[in-house]
């Protein structure tokens, strides 16, 4: 094998552990203390000792909550087989109270090889939830309902959420309610004959710290002992990452990563470009790879969309900057070609165009959402006559002339003096 | 080895001392309910009665009867105490002569007017036995061969009823080492072979049964890998099997009967359920399976009363725990096993109390029938279950034709059976619980206190309310409205006084009223309630249209036709869910009860205080006048519950109770709150002990539940999280919230737009030599705050325009931004 299948082979290997969230959250596992052992104790507990938790998971997006749960019900199934059915609703699916019961009966038929019946009542589907609670306490088996996006299930009555946790008061259930959301308010949305019933166990899952980024780079990007490649290209594949790590260099990239977002998921993103453009003739990750992975997951949608704008599109632009400065009440694409065809007055441009240019011009940018009308009213008028507003900013539009490869010189003495 | 140990063992964690060996007649099952028993004047000595060296024998025969025959019966028993007879009785098969002098029975008819009442306990088994000759006549209890069989009592059979003959008498265990029957002396039972041993005969030898579990040598020996031999009984004689021993080896069998009855030719057969040892289990004995257990099994048979050879006891974990020396004939079930499925569910408690049995005893035998005895029901079914009859054959038939889904209404029977535990799980047995663990399980909101602390003024008020409304003749307009906050037991309070009435009526002092349970919440609309309520009344499922119009012929009809007069009393749970536009639920269901000869007791519960004033005045009027109210509890009351709950286990500091309770106290006097912190704060120490001891690091003894747990736990129910989140979120969050803040501060407003915002952290940036990364950057974090609702935003495609509050106060963001280390800087703004 040459070099270049080998460094496929490492790719593929790095890129395939990338993609597994178990792999990733395994790490966290290890930690003392960590949420996975409180989140496993608590579980377990329920199994082990029948009774009854709810537990909320809060925490931003992308610091794997869901992932974590998932290692976690995974990691109980294989010490208890057999004894724990888990039960997933989302909330964007079933915040509607009949269809959740639906699926909990149709997910429970599915676990104990049940038949289903697609036409149940709601009030059937509520009595098999009972009755299949009472019996899988009776039988030892612990069920836990994941609900994810919590907060949804909140809407309306909470009659699932009412029915579910006043269910687990009777005595011989045995399960575990797992809320998860983004939301940090999720349990002040419940009502409170709900929250009275609700356990209130609380993981909160926190973006990591730089040090636990550093580490866990390391924990993904090092090939392991096992696997199909030679040891030499191992040993030298490894040692070079080593370094590029300990280098001051990708210490500043990845500050730079956490400046805006020390998410989990933001660090795998990024890893994940930067394993992508992996030099295959050299067969190693390189500091570049990292560097130019950086600008490709910080993107500024506006400045590019700015770039690819045409001349008569900035110039529009400039329009209705001036006209805000001017602090007219609202503009549309009349008072906008009033003031290009003043700016065109006075400083005699080259670039005149037709209005019905002007128009497909205006039409773009709405599309483009550099611009946007000002409100839903009006929808049936046509697009000229319905007040329009900028979206980009004063800094955001001079940094785009600028950096525009064509910005007739005028645009910019234009935005200076507004400035 | 020859010393007697005493030996801990995890296997038995129930059981607390060992047996002292005795031998009680085990018919003391209780109270023939009619007194004119005669009970045969020829005494059957087929089998010796059962001796007790330590007890006096007669205790439990004397408790049993009322009648005069049986007391005789067993003073002849008693006179001959040590004659171990080995009497040997050649039992004929199915020999049907009921005139056999040595077997002569006296059977207590039911009478027709309990049969009647309890028609639907037995699920119509009973039959009246003048209706027809030919006909099986069924039976309460049947006295037969000495003893007294009724449904419900455990027996040992006879597993084929020609192995006739076992020369040596059953009853009486011997001595391991002298061979030689208990007699007047003690013997101890080994909790691992379950063989006897005089104490006397032990070395050294024993004065007094000793407390917790107890080996014999042998055992320990074995235990050793040390080969043992049994000492050889003596020459000639060979050694008797006890029953118990036999039955452990699967030469016996041991049955519950289920009912009794006498088949048209005389002979007199019971309906048997199995009960299997754990060998005959598709999964075989399992290591923590105890010497004693038995499973109960879903698998009926019909026996001949022929095949008894006598009274055994299989008791719950409970009782058997509590049991102190019921003889050799005990053992222990908690399992109940499904030869279908061959799957293991744990037998509800609910069982085994009687009142509450009877449902869960007609779900069985739903499912039951439904396998085995379909024809049976139909060959001898009578109009009384005629509904049950036509319910069940509609049900086989389909189950024949196509299988009926689980989760539809027919079809709730079928298929659960398959949720059983292929296995027992070793945890269980095998783990002895701390007392972390007892209290975790105490405080559980699931299990059921054994008494209400502090809500004694309030039942008495229900239970007087209550009983004056059944009590008088016509209870007109009877209508009680309860409310409190949540968490203040008022469910639970009407539940407990519906438990003592209906034990009050079970005792005769009050006539029987039914009573339907209803909650709000778990309706799917609320005019269901009316298809709700005439299920709960007739067992009948209606639609709710049809159902109104039942209710309302039943409660405001004048002329006394309605055959069921009981009184009703309806308790509906979160009444603030019937109200719909009209309020039509309500005014209906309120109405009923100021109709004359109506009957109806109707209990509302709801949470807020001035629900009646909210509804239209017609339904205040009738709702209104009598109320309750459960305040919500006081430190003290919380305290009181808590403890209550604790009583005996040594697991918490009387000052961290104390805190809970107070804390709970000051916000909401919700005793679930309180409690699942107490749990909350036991799960802390018990997780923080559990680490502590797979460290490894030195056992610290008790870990103790106390303060710094309950603050823990309170910490993590009552505070929101978000001052943690601020400060572990990445910098440029911080600054943008720090921008935030400043920018609120500086307009004075409650709300700033993105632009607006964006200024302020460019120039923040600027003046501290951070990056400004860029607006889309910043809108992105913008976005990831509100969804987190620290901020409050409108959707990021209004870009520029976006309208951004703070979802806390300011301070809070102030206080985790103040000493943030990576931006120490963010101080001077906020």
């Amino acid at each position: 094998m040459g070099v270049e299948n080998l460094a496929e082979l490492a790719k593929l290997i790095i890129r395939s552990r990338i993609a597994d969230p178990s792999f990733v959250f395994s790490f966290f596992s290890q930690l003392p203390d960590s949420n996975y052992s409180k989140l496993k104790y608590i579980i377990s507990s329920s199994v082990t000792e029948a009774c009854n938790n709810s537990v909320l998971l809060l925490g931003p997006r992308g610091c794997g909550k869901t992932a974590v749960l998932e290692l976690v019900l995974e990691d109980l199934l294989k010490e208890h087989p057999d004894m724990i059915s888990v039960v997933k609703l989302n909330g964007l699916l079933h915040s509607d109270n009949n269809c959740a019961l639906k699926e909990i009966a149709r997910q429970v038929c599915l676990e104990h090889q049940l038949q289903f019946s697609k036409m149940a009542s709601f009030d059937e589907n509520t009595q098999f939830l009972l009755s299949i609670l009472r019996e899988c306490g009776l039988a030892h088996k612990t069920i836990v309902f994941v609900l994810e996006e919590f907060d949804l299930f909140t809407e309306g009555k909470q009659r699932l959420l009412y029915s579910l946790l006043d269910a687990l008061q009777s005595v011989s259930s045995q399960a575990v309610v797992v809320g998860v959301s983004c939301r940090l308010d999720a349990d002040q949305l419940l009502e409170k004959r709900v929250r009275s019933r609700f356990s209130h166990r609380k993981l909160l899952f926190l973006p990591s710290s730089s040090e636990d980024f550093q580490r866990l780079v390391e924990h993904i990007l090092l090939l392991p002992m096992d696997s199909r490649l030679p040891n030499d290209f191992r040993a030298a594949f490894n040692e070079k990452l080593l370094n590029i790590l300990a280098d001051e260099e990708f210490k500043g990239v990845i500050d730079q990563l956490c400046y805006s977002d020390s998410t989990v998921s933001q660090l795998l993103r990024f890893l994940f470009c930067a394993v992508c453009h992996m030099d295959l003739s050299s067969g190693s990750l390189s500091i570049e790879n990292f560097k130019s992975a950086l600008p490709s997951i910080q993107r500024q949608p506006k400045l590019e969309a700015l770039k690819d704008c045409s001349v008569l599109e900035l110039y529009l632009l400039v329009c209705m900057k001036r006209l805000e400065v001017k602090e007219l009440e609202s503009c549309n694409f009349n008072s906008i070609m009033k003031e290009y065809k003043s700016i065109h007055d006075s400083f005699k441009t080259s670039d005149y165009y037709a209005r019905n240019v002007c128009l497909r011009a205006f039409e773009h940018l709405l599309q483009r959402g550099l611009i946007s009308f000002q409100d839903n009213r009006g929808q049936g008028q046509s697009a000229e006559f319905r007040p329009v507003k900028l979206l980009i900013s004063w800094h955001e539009l001079q940094q785009g002339l600028k950096s525009h490869r064509s910005c007739p010189a005028i645009l910019n003495k234009l935005m200076d003096r507004e400035g | 080895m020859a010393e007697t140990q005493q030996m801990k063992k995890s296997k038995t964690p129930s059981k607390g001392t060992p047996r002292a060996k005795q031998r009680i007649s085990s018919d003391h099952l209780i109270a023939p309910q009619t007194p004119q028993s005669a009970t045969p004047a020829a005494i059957n000595l087929r089998r010796s009665h059962r001796l007790s060296a330590a007890t006096p024998e007669s205790h439990p025969v004397l408790s049993t009867c009322d009648t005069p025959q049986s007391v005789t019966r067993t003073t002849k028993n008693l006179k001959n105490p040590t004659s171990i007879l080995p009497t040997t009785i050649s039992i004929t098969p199915a020999s049907p002569q009921p005139t056999e002098s040595r077997r002569k029975r006296k059977f207590q008819e039911k009478s027709v007017a309990s049969a009647e009442r309890k028609k639907d306990l037995t699920s119509g088994k009973c039959r009246r036995a003048d209706n027809k000759v030919k006909q099986k006549v069924y039976y309460k209890k049947v006295v037969y061969d000495s003893g007294e069989f009724s449904a419900g009592h455990d027996v040992y059979v006879k597993k084929r009823s020609d192995a006739s003959s076992d020369d040596e008498d059953p009853e009486v265990e011997e001595c391991r080492v002298c061979f030689k029957p208990a007699g007047r002396r003690v013997m101890i039972e080994c909790d691992d072979c379950l063989n006897g041993f005089h104490l006397k005969c032990l070395s050294p030898p024993l004065r007094a049964v000793p407390e917790g579990d107890w080996m014999c040598n042998y055992c320990v020996a074995k235990k050793n890998g040390e080969m043992v031999e049994f000492a050889e009984p003596p020459a000639g004689k060979k050694r008797a099997r006890t029953a118990r021993e036999k039955l452990l080896s699967s030469d016996l069998w041991a049955a519950r009967i289920e009912s009794l009855w006498k088949e048209v030719d005389g002979t007199y057969w019971f309906r048997a359920r199995w009960y299997i040892i754990p060998e005959e289990t598709a999964v075989g004995r399992q290591p923590h399976n105890l010497r004693r257990e038995l499973y109960r099994t879903n698998d009926f048979a019909d026996v001949e009363m022929e095949s008894i050879i006598r009274h055994c006891s299989v008791m719950s974990p409970k009782d058997f725990a509590n049991a102190g020396s019921e003889g050799d004939d005990v053992f222990i079930c908690e399992y109940e096993y499904d030869i279908q499925w061959h799957n293991f569910r744990r037998i509800a408690e609910i069982d085994n109390n009687e009142d509450d049995g009877e449902r869960v005893d007609d779900d069985d035998d739903d499912d039951d029938n439904d396998w085995s005895s379909c024809d049976e029901f139909d060959s001898d079914s009578k109009e009384d279950v005629v509904y049950e009859h036509e319910k069940k054959t509609r049900l086989s038939h389909a189950s024949l034709l196509h299988p009926v889904a689980a989760n539809s209404r027919k079809g709730r029977i079928f298929g659960l059976q398959k949720i059983g535990a292929k296995k027992i799980p070793e945890h269980l047995r095998c783990h002895k619980q701390t007392d972390l663990e007892k209290a975790k399980s105490k405080l559980l909101l699931a299990t059921l206190p054994k008494s209400l602390p502090c809500r004694d003024r309030e039942m008495d008020e229900i239970t007087t309310f209550i009983k004056g409304a059944i009590c008088d003749e016509q209870c007109l307009g009877r209508c009680l409205y309860v409310h409190g906050v949540p968490g203040t037991g008022k469910t639970m309070s009407v539940l407990a006084v519906m438990r003592n009435l209906k034990s009050e009526v079970d005792a005769g002092s009050i006539r029987p009223y039914c009573f339907v349970e209803i909650n709000g919440l778990k309706l799917a609309s609320p005019e269901n309630i009316y298809s709700v309520i005439y299920e709960g009344l007739t067992g009948h499922r209606v639609g709710w249209k049809k159902a109104l119009n039942f209710l309302n012929a039943r409660f405001s009809n004048e002329n006394k036709c309605g055959k069921d007069t009981r009184p009703c009393i309806l308790l509906i749970d979160e009444l603030d869910l019937l109200v719909t536009r009209n309020q039509a639920v309500l005014y209906n269901i309120l109405d009923w009860p100021t109709k004359p000869n109506s009957k109806l007791i109707v209990i509302g519960i709801a949470n807020t205080m001035d629900l009646p004033e909210k509804l239209l005045p017609r339904i205040s009027s009738r709702m209104g006048i009598q109320r309750l109210c459960f305040g919500p509890y006081n430190y003290q009351q919380l305290q009181e519950i808590i403890s209550s709950r604790l009583k005996g286990i040594d697991a918490f500091e009387k000052v961290a109770i104390e805190f809970a309770s107070r804390k709970v106290a000051a916000v909401s006097g919700d005793a679930r709150r309180a409690l699942e912190i107490c749990r909350r704060a036991a799960e802390v120490a018990d997780y923080r002990a559990k680490k502590t001891a797979l460290s490894g690091s030195d056992a610290s003894g008790k870990v103790v539940a106390g303060m710094a747990d309950v603050e823990a736990a309170i910490k993590e129910m009552f505070q929101a999280p978000h001052i943690q989140v601020i400060r572990s979120s990445c910098k440029l969050s911080k600054i943008f919230l720090a921008a935030m803040v400043y920018e609120l501060y500086k307009t004075g407003m409650g709300e700033t737009t993105f632009e607006k915002l964006a200024m302020a952290v460019s120039c923040f940036c600027a003046n501290n030599g951070e990056t400004f990364p860029g607006y889309d950057m910043l809108l992105k974090v913008g976005c990831k705050l509100g969804e987190c609702r620290l901020l409050l935003c409108e959707a990021g495609t209004r870009h520029k325009l976006q309208k951004l509050q703070l979802n806390y106060p300011n301070d809070d963001v102030t206080f985790a931004l103040k000493d943030s280390k990576d931006l120490p800087w963010l101080a001077k703004y906020i």
